[in-house]
Order: structure tokens, then C-alpha cells, then sequence
């Protein structure tokens, strides 16, 4: 399974947070995730999520003047969408505490090991 | 637009390709610039610190229109709205002329062909559009699309008239009132469309197809020079209109 399939999903979570504390538009959104160490998605992706969000009313979006040019699409976080990125929250938490579980024990020897063989 | 943002011709082509995949996809109007315009920042802003477009939109163009659409709703009010424009507005344009001359009568079957080819342009522009737009072929296969897709409305009118001569069907005339009313409501239905779409294309064109023609049937030219002057006329006319338009909207 590559990285992207497996960001399906997570990149939602992520964007919610991203926007959770201050009002931002799409591209500091990209910029964001990138300088966090999601190199590998296409940066035009946040876009139908955005939009999917924004059917969903999970987030709003306001337009502003920018001194760059025309303007920009501000997106900030509705009370469900503070909902939905707690749940998120909830669940990525499990989620991860679960896989670590599972290649904590399953994997034991291969995992110690792994360090060395996969970089 | 005042603040007109630097791209390159990579991107532009991709923004008005995704434009029209997503016009063709019957998606709301001011959905789609909402989008366009996102991304023309975000297109403009990645390539000003050195990104490809690819970093954007991935490799795949067309996969990428296609998830973007998926999450647009189709807006089927506006479409109906349209088509039905469309559909009347043609029909009152062809109806004029033959008013003109005097009393309505079509046969059935030129009314049902006369709608069924309606459609099937309409059908035919909207899958060429979005076939164009998606996929990436070269100017010369564009146009011979487009091409294909403005003759082949002549192509079955053609057929329509022939068939309508080999065929008959039953007439449908219409008498002085019902002609006048028919009359009328075309007028108030090209009135109507020019004030709400707020242009004068419409009447400019129905003007130049129909007046020309009735005032040369008045003056003793030859019916030679008369057709000659009245195709050049028309076309003239209109031609010399949307230039000016095409002027004034540049000077904007």
C-alpha cells in the first residue's frame, strides 16, 4: 500500500486541526502540511476535501483582500467541525495506539531488527 | 479582473480546461470560479516559489478534474433553465421569417424532428466540450471536433427538409390569430431573454435575419440581388456587432 492510499482519510483530520486556530487559505494549508513532513500528496488535493468539508458545514469560508492579488479563500472551523476533529482526534489516537500494539507484539524481532535493514 | 495574477501557459490551459470540464459537468456558475480562482492562487503562488505543476494537481490532469467535480453538486435547475433557452429561443428565431410571410403551418414531423435535433446539438456540445477539455489532444483534432459538432445540425436539418418531402405527415396550420399569438409570444419571449441575460445579441440577430429580407421584398431589385444583399447584410450586421462588443469588452 502506498502513502497516499494510506493518507486517505488522515489528511482531513489534519486540515481540521490545521484551520482548528486560526483562519487560513488553501495554499498556507499545503505549505503547512508540507512543513510537517507530508511531501509525497499532490498539493491540489486539500481542495475537493476542502470542498467536501465545506458541504458537509464542517468548515466555513470567507473572502479577504490580499495585498498579493485577488482575493483569497479563508477557511475557518464551524462547532461541528470542532466536533468532527475531536472524534478525529479520538480515533487517530486509537488507531495508532492499536498498530503500535500490533507491531509491538507480531513483528517483535522483525521490528528491532527493521532499524537496521530498512534505513 | 484587476489584479491579474502571472501564470504560466501550462497552468492557464489546465484552469480553462477544468473550467469548461466542470461548465460541461453542469456545475453551478459561481461554484466553478470559486474554485478556478483558488486555484489560480495557488497555481500562481506554487510556481513563484519554483513548484511544478504537478506538485499541484499530480500527474494527472484529468484524474484530478474528475475528483473536483465529484464533489460538486450538478445544478439541473439551471441546466433545465437553459436548454430550455436554448430550445425556444432557436425555435422563435427560425419561427420569424415564415411569420413574416404570411401564415404559420409546419407538418408534425418537422415540429419533432425540428426538437430532437435541438437536442441532440445541445448533447453533442456538452460531451464534446467535456471530452476536449479532458482529455489532451492537438489543435488540429480539437477542431476537427468542433467542427464535426457545428455540422451536424446542418447535416440533419438537411435531412429533416428531405424527409419531410418524402414523408407525409399532418399539417399543422395555423390561422391569422394563432399565427399573431404565436407572434406575440415570441417577441415578449426574445424581449424577455435579452433583458434577463441583459444583452442585445438576441435581438440584433433576429433584427438582422428578418428585417433585411422583408424590406428587400419591398424595393423592385432582382430576387438574385436580393438574396445576395440580404446574406450580406445579415451576416455583415452581425458580424460588425460583435466586433464592437468584442472592442467595448476589451476597453473594460
Amino acid at each position: 500500500m502506498s502513502t497516499t492510499q494510506m493518507l486517505k482519510g488522515i489528511i482531513d483530520g489534519c486540515l481540521l486541526a490545521i484551520i482548528k486556530d486560526t483562519e487560513v487559505y488553501g495554499y498556507e494549508m499545503a505549505e503547512k502540511l508540507g512543513s510537517y513532513g507530508f511531501h509525497s500528496f499532490s498539493e491540489g488535493t486539500i481542495y475537493p476535501l476542502l470542498l467536501r468539508m465545506q458541504k458537509e458545514e464542517l468548515v466555513t469560508s470567507t473572502l479577504k483582500k490580499s495585498t498579493a492579488g485577488p482575493r483569497r479563500k479563508y477557511y475557518s472551523l464551524t462547532p461541528k467541525g470542532e466536533l468532527e476533529l475531536n472524534k478525529f482526534i479520538e480515533r487517530w489516537n486509537n488507531l495508532q495506539s492499536n498498530v503500535n500494539k500490533v507491531l509491538d507484539c507480531e513483528s517483535d524481532t522483525e521490528y528491532t531488527k527493521g532499524d537496521e535493514i530498512i534505513e | 479582473m484587476s489584479n491579474e495574477l502571472k501564470l504560466s501557459k501550462k497552468s492557464q490551459e489546465f484552469l480553462e480546461n477544468l473550467r469548461v470540464y466542470l461548465f460541461s459537468s453542469g456545475k453551478r456558475w459561481d461554484e466553478i470560479e470559486g474554485i478556478v480562482n483558488e486555484l489560480e492562487i495557488h497555481l500562481s503562488e506554487a510556481e513563484k516559489n519554483g513548484k511544478p505543476i504537478e506538485k499541484v494537481i499530480g500527474k494527472s490532469p484529468k484524474e484530478y478534474m474528475e475528483m473536483i467535480s465529484n464533489e460538486m453538486i450538478i445544478d439541473y435547475r439551471t441546466w433545465f433553465k437553459y436548454i430550455c433557452l436554448i430550445i425556444f429561443g432557436a425555435l422563435f428565431i427560425n419561427i420569424l421569417p415564415d411569420l413574416l410571410e404570411g401564415n404559420l403551418s409546419y407538418s408534425v414531423l418537422e415540429i419533432v424532428g425540428y426538437i430532437v435535433i435541438t437536442i441532440t446539438f445541445i448533447a453533442s456540445v456538452f460531451t464534446g466540450f467535456k471530452y476536449i477539455s479532458k482529455s489532451n489532444q492537438s489543435i488540429k483534432i480539437q477542431g476537427l471536433i468542433l467542427f464535426t459538432i457545428a455540422l451536424l445540425p446542418m447535416l440533419l436539418f438537411s435531412g429533416l427538409i428531405f424527409l419531410n418531402r418524402s414523408i407525409n405527415t399532418p399539417i399543422i396550420y395555423l390561422g391569422n390569430t394563432g399565427s399573431i399569438i404565436i407572434a406575440i409570444i415570441a417577441a415578449l419571449f426574445i424581449i424577455g431573454m435579452s433583458l434577463w441575460a441583459k444583452t442585445w445579441l438576441l435581438i440584433i440577430v433576429v433584427t438582422m435575419l428578418t428585417l433585411p429580407n422583408y424590406l428587400l421584398n419591398l424595393t423592385s431589385l432582382e430576387y438574385e440581388t436580393q438574396l445576395i444583399l440580404n446574406s450580406i447584410i445579415t451576416f455583415g450586421g452581425i458580424g460588425i456587432y460583435l466586433w464592437i462588443m468584442f472592442k467595448l469588452e476589451k476597453n473594460k
